[in-house]
């Protein structure tokens, strides 16, 4: 019955925001003038209304993939003070706070904290580590103020970014710096957001060298605990520059960097060979690093173009039971030009090789061998082929990368696109893409405390053998620009996936070194299939000229079954159980008069039994002001609707309640 | 356990009806709006309502006699970089007359170019190099238009201005009259903003 409600609540909106659409059309002055703008006088012609509700450019628009794009106008009010945090914005993203700095983001299923599913980029640079094949949320940040956007592409893009691009890309794009001139400085103060602090100083000529450097901090305080233990505290700082380079407007030079340092807070079971066999330790991961890219760019004639980046990432972590320092260095070419006969070909090499070295600190966890280097070498090739010039197009590309556990992974992938008019674009495409292993699937040695007599130890092992898991993913999409102030963007698609890591059945055995006790050793499998399959609606509607909502729904259903030979029931029940089927959100954007603005953002989620999450929702709101050309002053609330709530399971079996809370903020720019 | 099982089994089912409901739903609501769009007239898009303000431009703006954009037979608007109108301008262009001739869009790529253009739009492409270019068709007599930020503060003479869905102009009338222009009060006054420092 629920259901009949919610379906009679949707088509009641579609009716008003239809009729709506045709209303404006019917007063829309260019309608009137029989489609001749030349007729219509200036004043007329000031008064017309343009295709502008669509913040995206006209090339994201006819994208032929699930792409979103997080403006910085969206940032900036969302109130969200993460990157992660920002993510929630983007239709089709699962992002879960599992404590103060740690979250669980998936695209389209397969979420979880170590999340081995969504490939991040910032600037170029890939922040997914090969360690455990995921994200460490808690030292992804910037300026927030000096993203220019954040792409967020769901299915996968593996053709471009390469493997590990398997359920979606999110990529993080900084501004230009001849964008950033000027001083521009934050100071925020709140509860679980105690203090935020930045300076941003940038300047140049506009053209041709243009530089900017920051400094933020940050402390942030603990969520809700109902056992009390308070460890999710969190401090940061970080410096970083930019300096952007044109020496004749055909060739652009980026040289960019960043160093942070900071202490995250962590809850750990480690268990131990002497008693007692298990101790639940609360401490802090020592977090630091930096990174440096450069990147040269020039364009060719005839709208082609090179470019060259190389970049060297470090990042160590000091944390209760373990050690990781990791240096890596990436080498990339990228080479597009247009071919007579409407065609435009890309391709492109990268090389990585990423040494680490795991260190240790407790004899129940470890990576054999502790040191070790992974490298990747790539190539792909892209054909866009115009059809029908303007209208239809088709894109084939494949590529080929070649990794030290797997060999040579072959990632093709084909789409097209049909633009029948300016407003319209329908897309569909078929991908195979991969996740590649990772040291946690091939080398990892955790043993976990079971039972104390007779004394027994779980092993979870990683298995030599271990492939990549694989993925056919079928898409397809609609966008249109109803009228200029309403866009409705849908997408649908059916992955089926093959060799999804899952753990194998378990053997019992006597150990006696270091003491003598039974072992119940299980290890990572290929060994899970199946399919999922989903839809996302996003419109954005600009009902008036201080008025705008922005909404999305994300629908996902999970169909994972045991490969022939395995057996493993829990991996398939956590899968399917820790990703939403329904994920809703409203945003409404009013701008008020004296300077004032308000935003807020309803959510929803639907239950993740596996996490034993119960479906919520919650809202967060802001109220701006700005005070003087350079002045302005705000105040945000988040997880206003209720004083906690859980959004993940946490690695022990205290789930931590995510806490309401509210920060005021000053930003000063000149 | 049995029960455990019975009662997913149930659960599933359930979503698969409503699941394929959803779907059924989602895509009658794409085919329902892409018929009511193609039943809909095309409209403007942003370089449509900028084309047809290049043409009012032409007509509310008169050019001294002497300078060489003048004397040709044609009233040429010429676009410098990247051109963002398509076909758009010769399309509103097609056909109409401006002071008694014909107008022509022309496509240049350099400055020195552009003395023979009686309007000189300068694409976004070109903003690494405005202030060369402003400073080449400083007196040639020619109306500078474009959508540069901050265009109309450094030296050229009208900037388009996106203003919520609406396109505005801004007009630095120093630069204009410098250069020997006259700008009617009409543009004037639908101006958003009339600059009188250059």
């Amino acid at each position: 019955m629920k259901l009949f409600r919610r379906l009679a609540l949707f088509l009641a909106l579609a009716a008003v925001t239809a009729g709506v659409a045709f209303s404006q059309v019917s007063t829309n002055n260019f309608a009137n003038s029989g489609g001749n703008l030349r007729e219509l006088t200036l004043q007329q012609l000031s008064e017309i209304e343009i295709y502008t509700v669509s913040k995206e450019p006209e090339q994201v628009r006819k994208t032929p993939a699930a792409i979103f794009v997080i403006t910085q106008e969206d940032i900036r009010r969302s109130g969200a003070t993460s990157i992660p945090e920002i993510l929630r914005l983007a239709p089709g993203v699962e992002v879960s706070r599992i404590d103060g700095g740690h979250w669980s983001v998936g695209i389209r299923g397969l979420q979880g904290q170590f999340s081995r599913a969504v490939l991040v980029m910032v600037d170029g640079r890939s922040v997914y580590t090969p360690l455990f094949a995921g994200v460490y949320w808690d030292v992804q940040d910037t300026s927030l103020d000096d993203i220019e956007r954040i792409e967020v592409i769901r299915g996968p893009g593996a053709t471009i970014w390469g493997a590990n691009a398997f359920q979606g890309v999110v990529n993080i794009i900084t501004r230009n710096s001849k964008d950033t001139h000027g001083t521009l400085a934050t100071l925020s103060a709140g509860g679980t957001d105690r203090f935020t602090s930045g300076v941003r100083i940038g300047g140049g000529n506009g053209s041709s060298l243009d530089y900017r450097a920051y400094g933020k901090a940050f402390g942030r305080g603990p969520q809700y605990h109902q056992n009390n233990q308070q460890f999710d505290d969190w401090k940061m700082g970080q410096f970083g520059f930019r300096t952007d380079w044109s020496p004749s407007g055909k060739t652009t030079t980026t040289l960019q960097g960043d160093i942070y340092r900071g202490t995250v807070g962590e809850e750990v079971d480690i268990a131990a060979f002497t008693p007692p066999s298990e101790t639940t330790v609360y401490g802090d991961d020592k977090v630091s690093g930096g990174n440096l890219r450069g990147l040269w760019k020039r364009d060719l004639a005839s709208a082609g173009g090179i470019q060259v980046q190389g970049y060297f990432d470090r990042t160590s972590r000091i944390a209760p039971h373990y050690k990781e320092i990791r240096n890596t260095f990436d080498l990339d070419f990228l080479h597009h030009f247009k071919v007579p006969g409407s065609q435009s070909i890309s391709w492109g090499l990268g090389a990585r090789w990423s040494p680490g070295r795991f260190v240790p600190l407790v004899p129940t966890l470890d990576f054999t061998p502790n040191a070790l280097t992974s490298s990747l070498y790539s190539g792909f090739a892209q054909d866009e082929i115009g059809i029908v010039p303007e209208r239809l197009s088709l894109i084939l590309g494949a590529k080929l990368e070649h990794n030290d556990y797997t060999g040579l992974e072959v990632q093709p992938s084909a789409r097209l696109v049909w633009t029948p008019d300016s407003r319209q674009t329908f897309w569909a495409a078929v991908t195979k893409a991969v996740r590649t292993p990772s040291r946690l699937d091939r080398d990892l040695d955790l043993k976990a405390f079971l039972i104390a007599t007779p004394l027994i130890y779980l092993q979870v092992a990683g298995n030599p053998n271990f492939a990549s898991e694989r993925l056919t993913g079928y898409e397809a999409g609609y966008r249109n620009l109803i009228s200029p102030r309403l866009h409705v963007d849908v997408s649908a698609f059916f992955n089926h996936y093959n060799d999804l890591a899952s753990m194998s059945s378990g053997v019992i055995s006597s150990q006696t070194v270091p003491v003598p006790y039974t072992e119940f050793s299980i290890h990572y499998v290929n060994g899970v299939m199946g399919d999922t399959n989903g839809y996302e609606i996003a419109p954005v509607w600009k009902a008036l000229d201080w008025l705008e909502f922005q909404g999305s729904y994300s629908h996902l259903q999970m169909n994972l079954r045991n490969q022939p030979g395995y057996s493993d029931a829990s991996t398939i029940a956590s899968l399917e159980g820790s990703s939403a089927h329904h994920r809703g959100m409203i945003q409404t954007h009013i701008k008020l008069p004296a300077n004032l603005e308000y935003d807020q953002t309803l959510r929803y989620v639907s239950a993740l039994p596996a996490q034993k999450v119960a479906a919520y929702e919650t809202a967060d709101a802001r109220l701006s002001w700005r005070a003087s050309e350079s002045l302005q002053f705000s105040v945000v609330g988040q997880n206003l609707l209720q004083s906690q709530h859980v959004e993940f399971g946490h690695n022990t079996q205290q789930s931590v309640g995510i806490a309401r809370t509210a920060y005021a903020k000053m930003t000063w720019t000149k | 356990m049995d029960k455990i099982t019975q009662v997913k089994s149930g659960v599933s089912y359930k979503r698969t009806r409503s699941h394929r409901l959803g779907i059924l739903l989602l895509l009658s609501a794409v085919w329902f709006l892409h018929v009511a769009t193609v039943l809909m007239a095309e409209q403007a898009n942003e370089f449509q309502v900028k084309a047809a303000y290049l043409y009012n431009f032409g007509k509310f703006v008169e050019w001294p006699a002497g300078v060489p954009a003048s004397q040709g037979d044609s009233f040429v608007v010429c676009v410098l970089g990247t051109d963002p109108f398509g076909s758009t301008l010769d399309s509103t262009f097609s056909n109409e007359r401006i002071k008694g001739k014909n107008v022509l869009a022309r496509r240049i790529s350099k400055p020195a170019d552009a003395t023979s253009c009686r309007i000189l739009f300068i694409s976004s492409s070109e903003s690494p190099r405005l202030k060369e270019i402003l400073a080449a068709v400083d007196k040639a007599g020619v109306l500078t238009v474009s959508d540069i930020p901050q265009f109309s503060r450094v030296g050229g003479m009208i900037q388009f201005v996106v203003d919520g869905s609406k396109v505005r102009f801004e007009i630095n009338r120093a630069r204009a009259e410098g250069a020997g222009l006259t700008v009617s009060s009409e543009l004037l006054k639908v101006a958003s903003v009339v600059r009188v420092n250059p």
